[in-house]
């Protein structure tokens, strides 16, 4: 008897991680992205905090400033003086470049470990330490059992996570509530949510694949027009404003 | 006079109990095998003898438990602590008088024979004739009997905290490798614990120090002792950060030959601050600090693994930052912020291969802007970078950053290099 009014009482979408087919599902916590379309397809409208991210890409390079930055200078504005670190990144980060993207220079910290292993160690750790404000792993060998692991400590800490893994990795079964699959065009990058709390997404969303001032340097270069003028600078704009 | 008599459970660890004592009064001695402590002027600000020794006793979690015996003077309390140790009644009738002989450190060697006399307690003896007792067995009986009975002060060499940890530790067993020592290293951590807490200091940089047993090995002479230096950013007194990063350290030293002792010496202390805490909640993050995680880092993927970039005045775009070990340097702000410039840096410049004359990478590159021209570096020996910089679109790696070194006098063709990618 009384179950029974036990049930009628909680309808079963007020009920954490439960959601309706055709919506989304909620997160906890979650930060914006910066790509306003991606933000729309993500539950809870954001990168979850706490959680593994994956982004799988066919090389370890490409398009993971554009897509990661935003929500970087973002977490980084907040943390005083915390550190975002890289884990077996595949090439220097350069600090002139990010610094005016909003991602200070000074904040980063690259740790490089060739073994797998010892990548995932240094991941684990960066992800218990307090004052760390996200962590970002290249880890092209990664095993579900061990990312399942870094998962936990990003949840038990409450750590952004970002794994990137190459496009092989997409057939395997993984704990990342976030799953991403990055492709280039021309001028864009088509990001292919694999997995997400809520339906899957028919189609790709479509975000700039090159930060604002390249695109529009690139754009005059292209059509001749005149370039919009964006904020001040000495040498660089002089090519810009030349076109 | 109240005395207690402290019998630590491991012997090694009797002059780190001394120094914890040394918290409840500066009377701590050491006496044959025990630790003596003379607590009577210290007893009411400990708020009585019972909490005094329970405090004693039961608050020091760091080392090994201790067996305890209590007196009205140092031999009654450590005879007390005797006659626990062996199993008897604790409780005798009439303490100095009832105790036996045998708890009696002068008494030792003359036991026997005054058993044989009917002299089994302290009180027995004491009724002998004193003229007789000391020809036959010496005045230092007696001292010892009238010390015993509190009808003589009991002087010792009191027990003061050195000005710097030192302690050498006898290895169990012969260590082969380093990792072995490991264990050795946190019981003589625990005791740098105790000391760090009672100098109220907090370390910063310690040395281990290691006995090789043999002299020579395969015919090569090998060095008496072999050192590791273990260092710390934060000066700290939390054994937990000392102790992985002495096992990291351990696990990537090597023994030249097998070890017989571990010795353990603070270099560097400074005045300790105590720890600042905080109601706040965003002070109170669980988890370790920073230089604690890049120490450990360090320690064992190698200090150039784990590196902050550190800005430089330079127009070259690869000396306008330099990567240097986080553990030495501190990050510094770029001082030339620009967006048009590309996220991600070869480490050195790659030479491109000619298709004709178009570069190639991934496939013949297609130059899309013009950026800018440098014209620096004339100081530097192998000739000034004179160079002109596109951005180009690669059929493979989207967008690129190279530059054309201007051809020299002599040279007629112009060299490309690849020095960034746009991600």
């Amino acid at each position: 008897m009384s179950s029974r009014a036990f049930l009628r009482l909680v309808s079963p979408t007020a009920l954490p991680h439960v959601w309706q087919v055709g919506a989304q599902g909620s997160e906890d916590e979650t930060l914006a992205t910066g790509h306003a379309p991606l933000d729309a397809c993500l539950p809870g409208g954001g990168w979850p905090v706490g959680s593994l991210v994956e982004v799988l890409q066919a090389r370890p390079e490409p398009h993971v400033w554009q897509l990661l930055l935003p929500a970087l200078a973002l977490v980084v504005k907040n943390a005083k003086a915390a550190p975002v670190v890289l884990v077996g990144a595949p090439l220097q980060p350069f600090g002139p470049s990010l610094a005016a993207q909003g991602l200070p220079a000074e904040r980063l910290l690259c740790v490089q470990a060739a073994k797998p292993a010892a990548r995932l160690w240094a991941t684990e750790q960066a992800l218990r330490c307090a004052e760390v404000a996200a962590v970002m792993a290249w880890l092209p060998q990664a095993r579900s059992a061990e990312l399942r692991r870094l998962h936990l400590a990003a949840q038990q800490q409450g750590r952004l996570l970002f794994v990137m893994r190459d496009l092989g990795a997409a057939a395997e079964s993984s704990p990342a509530r976030l799953r991403l699959r990055v492709e280039s065009t021309q001028d864009a990058m088509q990001v292919h949510i694999l997995k997400r709390r809520g339906p899957p997404l028919d189609g790709p969303v479509l975000l700039p694949a090159h930060a604002p001032r390249v695109a529009a340097l690139l754009a005059s270069r292209k059509g001749g027009s005149k370039p919009p003028l964006l904020e001040k600078s000495h040498v660089l704009d002089r090519t810009a404003a030349h076109a | 006079m109240f005395w207690i008599a402290l019998l630590p459970t491991r012997e090694d660890e009797r002059t780190a109990w001394g120094w914890w004592a040394l918290q409840f009064t500066p009377r701590v001695a050491r006496v044959d095998e025990a630790l003596l402590l003379e607590v009577s002027g210290s007893e009411r600000l400990w708020g009585g003898r019972k909490p005094l020794l329970r405090r004693l006793i039961q608050s020091n979690q760091a080392l090994a438990p201790v067996e305890w015996g209590l007196g009205a003077t140092s031999l009654v309390a450590l005879a007390c602590l005797r006659q626990k140790m062996r199993g008897r009644a604790l409780q005798v009738p009439q303490p100095p008088q009832d105790l036996p002989l045998d708890t009696l450190t002068a008494a030792a060697d003359h036991v026997d024979t005054l058993e044989r006399t009917g002299c089994r307690t302290w009180g027995d003896l004491r009724a002998l004739p004193r003229g007789g007792v000391a020809r036959r067995f010496g005045a230092a009986l007696l001292d010892a009997l009238d010390a015993g009975f509190g009808h003589r002060p009991e002087r010792y060499d009191w027990l003061t905290l050195p000005q710097s940890f030192d302690l050498n530790f006898e290895l169990p067993a012969l260590a082969t490798a380093a990792p072995e020592l490991m264990w050795s290293a946190q019981r003589l951590l625990t005791q740098l614990q105790v000391w760090l807490a009672a100098r109220n200091r907090g370390v910063l940089a310690l040395e281990f120090e290691w006995t090789l047993d043999l002299r020579r090995l395969n015919g090569v002479k090998l060095p008496q002792h072999e050192q590791l230096v273990v260092r710390t950013a934060q000066a700290t007194q939390d054994i937990a950060h000392l102790r992985r990063l002495v096992s990291e350290h351990l696990n990537r030293a090597t023994l030249s030959a097998p070890a017989n002792h571990l010795r353990l010496r603070s270099l560097e202390t400074v005045p300790w601050g105590g720890i600042s805490t905080s109601l706040l909640p965003e002070d109170n993050i669980q988890g370790e600090k920073l230089h604690q995680l890049v120490e450990r880092l360090s320690a064992r993927l190698g200090e150039g693994n784990v590196t902050v970039p550190v800005a430089r005045e330079d127009h070259r775009p690869e000396c306008k930052q330099q990567w240097l070990p986080a553990r030495q340097a501190q990050a510094g702000a770029a001082p030339d912020a620009q967006s048009l410039y590309p996220t991600w840096l070869l480490p050195q410049p790659l030479r491109l291969e000619m298709q004709g004359d178009t570069p190639c990478y991934g496939g013949p590159l297609h130059r899309l802007a013009r950026l800018y021209r440098v014209e620096a570096a004339w100081w530097e020996e192998s000739g000034p970078a004179l160079r002109d910089y596109f951005i180009a679109r690669s059929p493979q790696a989207g967008l690129v950053w190279i530059y054309q070194e201007r051809p020299g006098p002599g040279e007629v063709k112009a060299r490309w290099f690849l020095q960034g990618l746009y991600a």
